[in-house]
C-alpha cells in the first residue's frame, strides 16, 4: 500500500523536497500578538505529529547550526530522550501511546518561560529578565557565566557553551522575543508547525482555550493543563492525552521557586535593618565587655583605642 | 465526472480550486430545518433570499454538526488542488474521492467535514481561511487544518511526516507545474472493503457453549447497520502497515453486541455448542415472511428504530380491517405501476410467485423484459430493495 | 587593637624545605591548568555538563573555602575583640592571614570557573544590582569582606615596615613618603579598626548563611537529606562550629611545620568552646531531620545516605565524642585529629550539599571531577600554603616563641 501511494504521488511529480523552502516568510503573522501582557504558547501534544519542523524553524531563526531542513528529518532519534543544548533551543521527544501504538505522543520541549522564573531570581546581575510580554530573555553582555541560572531552573532548561573559552553564553529558547516585538511575527516554531499544534496568544486566552478543549473532548485530554499552576505558572502550556509524568514532564508543585529565597533576601536587605541591628548589637557587646575579665597574657596594651 | 475539466482548468490555470462541486454535494439533510432557531444558521435578524446572511462556520456549541449520509459520496468531487498557500509551499493534489471512499470505516464525511450547517457541506477553507485568527485561537489556520486532517491518519499508518510525501517540489523558488493525468486519479479508488459473511468465535471457557456465531453480513444486509455503527474507532493502521496486532483489543468482548442486544442474562442466545444458522424470521418468531413480506425492509413493519418485536401475527394488527390483496398499493415496493398494469392481477406478472423472477411474456409478445422495460416508474423510496 | 599584638614577629625558619618545592610543583600545575582553561574553555578542562553546571571548583574552592577561611578568623576575632578574651589574641593574626589568603584564593578559583570572568565587576555596578539573587548577596559580601580583611591586615604591614621601608634602586627616593603614609595609616586605622572588626563579623554571618541559601531555589534537585528551608541557618552554624577547630588545626599544623611548641594554653580552653558550637550545630541538624521526617532517608542505603552518614559520624559525632574527653583536649595530637575531623566534616558537608545532594532530574550521567579539576583544586591549596608560609616569614604573624613560653608558664 505504501509503495503504491508513493508511486501515485511520484507519477504526479510530487515526490521531492523543498516544500518548506521559505521558513522566513510568515504565513501566520498575527499583529495583535506582537506586544502586550503575558503572551503564551499552548502546545497540544495530541496534534503534534513529531515532524521536528519546529526544531528546524528554531535552528534557522536563531542561526544555531545552520543545517538544512533535511538534517531534521531523521525521526528515529525521537525514541531516545534528548535534551536541549547550546545549539538546540527546542527538541521533540516521542513517548509510547498505549491507547494507539501507531500514534506515539510527541512532546516538544523548550524554555517554559515561567511567570516567576527561578533563573531571573537567581541571576545576580539581571542578565536574565522577564520581558514585558512574558518572555524570559538573556543579555549576554551582563552575564558572568556563573551558571547559577542552570542550578536554579526546575526544568533544566538553560544550557551553556562550555566549549567556548572566551565568550560563552547561557543558551535557551528566547520565545523569539526579537521576532515578536520588533518584526511583528509569531515565534518561529509556531509559525512553521504544520498541524499548528502550537498556538501563540495571550496566556489568559490560551488557558481559557485549553480548558474549553478539555471540556469539549474529555476523552482526548486528561484534565490538566501543564504550566497553568506548575512553579507559579509558565507561559508555555501543554495539553496531553496521558499523565504528564509519562511524557517526560516533572511533577512540580504550584509554588513559585523565588518565593523560597526572595523573602529571605528581602528580609536581609530591607533597609539594611537586620545587618545594622547585628552590627549595633556586636558594637554594644564590644563596649560592654571592654574591661574583659580575661586580660591579655604578657601584654602591655589593652582596649581598642590603644595605639603604638 | 463532468466536473473534472472544470477542476483542472480552475485548479491549475486560475490557481484556485473548484468550489462548485461542493454545491453538487448538497444533500437532502435539511428536513429538520423547521425545528431549528433561525439564528442557528442566519447571522442577521431578517434574512432574505437575496441576503441570507448565512453563518459560514457554525461552532459546535452553535450548531450540532449535521450528519452527512453515506449516499452523498456518489456525487462527491474527485480531487482538489490545495494551493491556497502555494506562495509558501508547493501545492498538494488531494484525491478527494479516494478519501471519501474510506469513510465507511470511520465516522463518515464528518471526520473531515465537521461543523456542518444544515443542508450544506463546507470545505476546509471556508472556516479555516488563511492564517490563524487571533480572535479564534481554537480555530487553526488553513495550514493547520489541512495538516491535522491529513497527518492524523497518514502518520498513523505510514509513519511519514516528510513534506515531500504530499507537497509538489520547488526548483529555484518556482513550483514545477504539474499536469495530473485524469486517469491516474480516476483509476485509484480505495477498494471497497468486502464485509465478511460470518465470524465464528471460540469461547471454550463457557459451559453453556463454546461457539459464538456472528453473522456479520446479516447485520449489514438484513438489519441495515452501517459499518460505523459498530466500527466506531477504527484506524487506518489496522489494515495498512503498522505494527499493531490486526485485531481490536476489547476490554469487554460483549461491548460490540451489547449496544443492541441484551447480553446480561441469556448466555445461550449467542453461546451455542456448535455454529448456529442465521436469522430467519419464521423460525425465530413463528411468523413466516413468505411470501408477501419477504421483500420488505425490517423497519417498514418494525417502526421505531432498533426495537424489534412486539408485532402480532394477526394481519389486521398492521393492515386495515378491510384490507384485501386487491387493494395492495404496488407503489410501496418502489415501483409505481402505470395504469395498464394496475389492471393486471398479481399473478399476471409474478408468474413464479412473489419474490421470484417476473415474467412478461404472458402478455408481451414483443420480447419486453423486466427490468429493462418497467411497467411503470420507480419512486423515491429505495428502502425496499427491488431484487 | 590588632596592632597591639606586639608579641608577633616574622618566623625565623628556613623557608626552602623539600615540602616547599612540593608545594611549588603543585602550584605550577594549577597555574598550567588555569592557563589551559583560559585558552580552551571549561569543556576541555572540566567534567561539567548541561545538567551539572557546578563542580568541585564551586563546591570546594568556593563553598568550602569560604566556610573554612572565614570561620576561623570570624570566631577568633569575635572572641578576642568583641568579647575581649585577649588571651586568645595569639591566634588572631594567623587566622586573619588564613582568611585573607583563603578569600583571595576563593576569588582566584572563581575567576577560573566563571565563564565571563572579565565581567566579574558587574555585580558592583548599581545598574546591574539584582537584590533578589542570593548569589548577589554572597558576591557582594565576599567582595566587601575581602576588602575588610585587607584593611584589617594593613596594621600588620605597617608594623613590619614602619621605619624599615627600603625600596630598591631609584625608588629609594620614595622611602620617606611611603614611611609617612604607613605611619598615617597606622594612626588612623587604629582609631577606626573596631568598625571593620564588627563589619567583618556581620558580613561573615550574612554570606556564610547565604551560601546555604543558594540551593534553596532548587527544591526539586536537592536530596531531602540536605534540602531544608533552614539550610542557610545550618550553614551559618556549621561555619561557626568549624571556626575554632580550624584555628586549632592551623595553629597545631604551623607548630608542627615550624617546629614550635603547640600553644596548648589557649588551644585547650578553645577546644572546650568547640563542644558548644559543634554541639549546637549537631542538635540543630538532628532537629531539622526529625521535624522534616527526612531521617527516613538516612538508612536507605543509597550513595546519598552513605555520604550523609560519613559527614555526620566522621565529621560530627566522632570529633564531638573526642572533644568531650579531657585527655583529647590536652593532647596536641588528639586535638589535631579531632579538629581535622571537624574541618573535614564541614568540607564533606559542602561537597554533599553542592554535589552529592544535587540531583538534576534529566541527568544522563553522574558528575565526577576530571583530573584537571582535582589537580587545580589541590594546586590552589598548595599555593595557599605556599603564600601562607611566605607571609609568616615576611610579616609578624606568628607569636614570638618567648611569648608562647610565657603564655605556657
Amino acid at each position: 500500500m505504501k509503495v503504491s501511494r508513493r508511486g501515485f504521488f511520484q507519477v504526479l511529480g510530487l515526490g521531492a523536497a523543498g516544500a518548506v523552502a521559505s521558513p522566513d516568510r510568515s504565513d501566520a503573522s498575527s499583529p495583535s500578538a506582537s506586544l502586550g501582557e503575558g503572551m503564551g504558547m499552548l502546545v497540544d501534544t495530541t496534534e503534534c505529529i513529531g515532524c521536528r519542523k519546529c526544531e528546524y524553524a528554531c535552528d534557522h531563526a536563531h542561526e544555531l547550526t545552520g543545517q538544512p531542513p533535511s538534517a531534521f528529518e531523521d525521526l528515529s532519534i525521537l525514541d531516545t530522550p534528548r535534551r536541549m543544548d547550546e545549539d538546540s533551543f527546542t527538541v521533540v521527544n516521542r513517548y509510547p501511546n498505549p491507547d494507539n501504538p501507531e500514534k506515539p505522543i510527541s512532546v516538544k520541549i523548550q524554555c517554559m518561560h515561567c511567570l516567576r522564573p527561578a533563573c531571573t531570581s537567581a541571576c545576580l546581575v539581571g542578565a536574565l529578565q522577564v520581558a514585558e510580554n512574558g518572555a524570559v530573555v538573556y543579555e549576554a553582555w551582563k552575564c558572568l557565566g556563573c551558571r547559577y541560572c542552570m542550578v536554579a531552573c526546575p526544568f533544566g532548561v538553560p544550557t551553556y557553551e562550555y566549549h567556548e573559552p572566551f565568550t560563552p553564553q547561557v543558551r535557551k529558547c528566547t520565545f523569539c522575543h526579537e521576532r515578536v516585538t520588533h518584526e511583528g511575527k509569531i515565534p518561529a516554531c509556531a509559525e512553521m508547525c504544520p498541524p499548528m499544534a502550537l498556538t501563540f496568544g495571550q496566556r489568559s486566552e490560551l488557558l481559557e482555550l485549553a480548558h474549553k478543549k478539555i471540556a469539549d473532548n474529555p476523552e482526548r485530554y486528561i484534565n490538566h493543563v501543564y504550566g497553568e499552576h506548575e512553579v507559579g505558572g509558565t507561559s508555555w502550556l501543554y495539553l496531553a492525552p496521558r499523565e504528564f509524568e509519562e511524557l517526560g514532564f516533572l511533577k512540580l508543585g504550584p509554588g513559585a521557586l523565588p518565593s523560597l529565597t526572595e523573602p529571605i533576601q528581602h528580609a536581609i536587605f530591607k533597609f539594611g535593618i537586620p545587618p545594622l541591628t547585628l552590627y549595633g548589637l556586636l558594637g554594644a557587646m564590644m563596649w560592654a565587655y571592654r574591661n574583659g575579665d580575661d586580660p591579655p597574657v604578657s601584654h602591655d596594651m589593652e582596649g581598642e583605642t590603644n595605639d603604638a | 465526472m463532468p466536473c473534472l475539466p472544470k477542476i483542472l482548468i480552475s485548479g491549475l490555470i486560475a490557481g484556485f480550486p473548484c468550489l462548485s462541486p461542493l454545491a453538487a454535494c448538497a444533500f437532502e439533510g435539511a428536513a429538520d430545518l423547521r425545528n431549528r432557531p433561525c439564528v442557528d444558521c442566519h447571522a442577521c435578524n431578517a434574512p432574505t433570499r437575496e441576503a441570507p446572511c448565512l453563518r459560514g462556520c457554525p461552532r459546535p456549541h452553535e450548531v450540532a454538526p449535521t450528519p452527512i449520509p453515506a449516499t452523498a459520496t456518489a456525487d462527491i468531487p474527485d480531487f482538489f488542488v490545495l494551493d491556497q498557500l502555494s506562495d509558501l509551499y508547493g501545492p498538494v493534489f488531494f484525491p478527494h474521492k479516494l478519501h471519501a471512499d474510506m469513510e465507511g470505516m470511520a465516522q463518515g464525511c464528518a471526520v473531515c467535514h465537521h461543523h456542518n450547517p444544515p443542508g450544506k457541506i463546507l470545505g476546509c477553507k471556508e472556516c479555516h481561511g488563511g492564517p490563524s485568527n487571533p480572535e479564534h485561537l481554537g480555530q487553526p489556520g488553513l495550514k493547520g487544518a489541512y495538516h491535522r486532517q491529513c497527518l492524523s491518519c497518514h502518520r498513523e499508518w505510514s509513519h511519514e511526516t516528510d513534506c515531500a510525501v504530499c507537497h509538489q517540489p520547488r526548483e529555484n523558488g518556482h513550483i514545477i507545474p504539474v499536469t495530473p493525468e485524469a486517469t491516474d486519479i480516476m483509476g485509484r479508488l480505495h477498494p471497497n472493503v468486502k464485509p465478511p459473511g460470518k465470524w465464528v468465535y471460540k469461547t471454550p471457557d463457557m459451559p453453556e457453549g463454546g461457539v459464538v456465531t456472528f453473522h456479520h453480513g446479516e447485520h449489514i444486509q438484513l438489519f441495515g447497520l452501517a459499518c460505523v455503527e459498530c466500527h466506531r474507532k477504527e484506524n487506518c493502521s489496522r489494515c495498512h502497515g503498522g505494527t499493531a496486532p490486526n485485531h481490536r483489543v476489547r476490554t469487554d468482548p460483549h461491548e460490540d453486541c451489547s449496544a443492541c442486544h441484551d447480553v446480561s442474562d441469556n448466555c445461550t442466545r449467542c453461546h451455542a455448542q456448535s455454529e448456529t444458522a442465521g436469522f430467519e424470521h419464521g423460525r425465530r418468531t413463528g411468523f413466516s415472511l413468505k411470501p408477501y413480506h419477504s421483500e420488505r425492509d425490517c423497519a417498514a413493519c418494525h417502526v421505531g428504530g432498533k426495537v424489534f418485536g412486539g408485532l402480532s401475527p394477526d394481519c389486521r394488527s398492521c393492515h386495515a380491517p378491510d384490507w384485501m390483496p386487491e387493494a395492495f398499493d404496488h407503489k410501496l415496493t418502489g415501483l409505481e405501476l402505470d395504469e395498464l398494469h394496475q389492471e393486471a392481477s398479481c399473478a399476471d406478472c409474478h408468474v413464479a410467485g412473489l419474490g421470484k423472477p417476473v415474467g412478461c411474456a404472458g402478455c408481451h409478445e414483443d420480447g419486453k423484459q423486466y427490468p429493462e422495460t418497467l411497467p411503470g416508474k420507480r419512486v423515491g423510496d429505495a428502502t425496499a430493495p427491488g431484487k | 587593637m590588632t596592632h597591639s599584638t606586639v608579641r608577633a614577629e616574622p618566623a625565623r625558619h628556613e623557608f626552602w624545605t623539600p615540602g616547599v618545592y612540593f608545594l611549588i610543583a603543585f602550584t605550577l600545575i594549577a597555574v598550567g591548568i588555569a592557563i589551559y582553561r583560559f585558552l580552551f574553555g571549561l569543556a576541555a578542562t572540566t567534567n561539567l555538563d548541561q545538567e551539572h553546571p557546578w563542580g568541585i571548583w564551586i563546591a570546594l574552592d568556593v563553598a568550602t573555602g569560604v566556610a573554612l577561611a572565614a570561620g576561623g578568623f570570624t570566631t577568633a576575632a569575635a572572641l578576642t575583640h568583641i568579647f575581649h578574651r585577649h588571651r586568645y589574641e595569639v591566634l588572631v593574626r594567623p587566622a586573619l592571614l588564613t582568611a585573607m589568603l583563603g578569600y583571595t584564593f576563593v576569588a582566584l578559583g572563581l575567576t577560573v570557573d566563571l565563564g565571563r570572568y572579565y565581567n566579574m565587576h558587574h555585580p558592583l555596578l548599581p545598574s546591574m544590582w539584582q537584590g533578589n539573587s542570593v548569589l548577589f548577596e554572597v558576591g557582594m559580601c565576599v567582595v566587601v569582606y575581602l576588602n575588610v580583611l585587607y584593611i584589617e591586615f594593613l596594621p600588620v604591614v605597617c608594623e613590619r615596615f614602619i621605619g624599615a621601608v627600603n625600596l630598591p634602586g631609584f625608588l629609594a627616593a620614595l622611602n620617606r613618603p611611603v614611611d609617612r603614609l604607613l605611619r598615617f595609616l597606622d594612626r588612623t586605622l587604629s582609631k577606626v579598626m573596631f568598625l571593620f572588626i564588627i563589619a567583618g563579623v556581620v558580613l561573615s554571618c550574612m554570606h556564610q548563611s547565604s551560601l546555604g541559601g543558594l540551593l534553596l531555589i532548587a527544591p526539586y534537585k536537592v536530596h531531602p537529606l540536605w534540602y531544608t528551608p533552614v539550610l542557610p541557618f545550618l550553614f551559618l552554624l556549621s561555619a561557626i562550629a568549624v571556626g575554632y577547630p580550624m584555628v586549632i588545626f592551623e595553629s597545631l599544623l604551623a607548630s608542627k611545620s615550624f617546629g614550635r611548641k603547640p600553644e596548648m594554653s589557649v588551644l585547650t580552653p578553645l577546644s572546650r568552646l568547640v563542644v558548644l558550637t559543634l554541639g549546637i550545630y549537631l542538635i540543630a541538624k538532628a532537629a531539622d531531620l526529625l521535624i522534616r521526617d527526612a531521617y527516613v532517608h538516612v538508612l536507605e542505603g543509597s550513595l546519598e545516605s552513605w555520604m550523609f552518614l560519613v559527614e555526620i559520624c566522621l565529621g560530627g559525632l566522632l570529633p564531638m565524642g573526642m572533644l568531650l574527653s579531657e585527655r583529647v583536649r590536652h593532647s596536641p595530637n588528639l586535638l589535631l585529629a579531632a579538629s581535622t575531623l571537624v574541618v573535614v566534616g564541614v568540607a564533606i558537608n559542602r561537597i554533599n550539599v553542592f554535589l552529592v545532594a544535587y540531583q538534576p532530574p534529566f541527568a544522563q550521567k553522574a558528575y565526577f571531577p576530571s583530573l584537571m579539576e582535582i589537580f587545580f583544586t589541590v594546586g590552589m591549596v598548595a599555593a595557599l600554603m605556599l603564600v601562607y608560609r611566605a607571609a609568616v616569614t615576611i610579616f609578624p604573624i606568628l607569636p614570638r616563641e618567648r611569648a608562647v613560653r610565657a603564655g605556657r608558664a
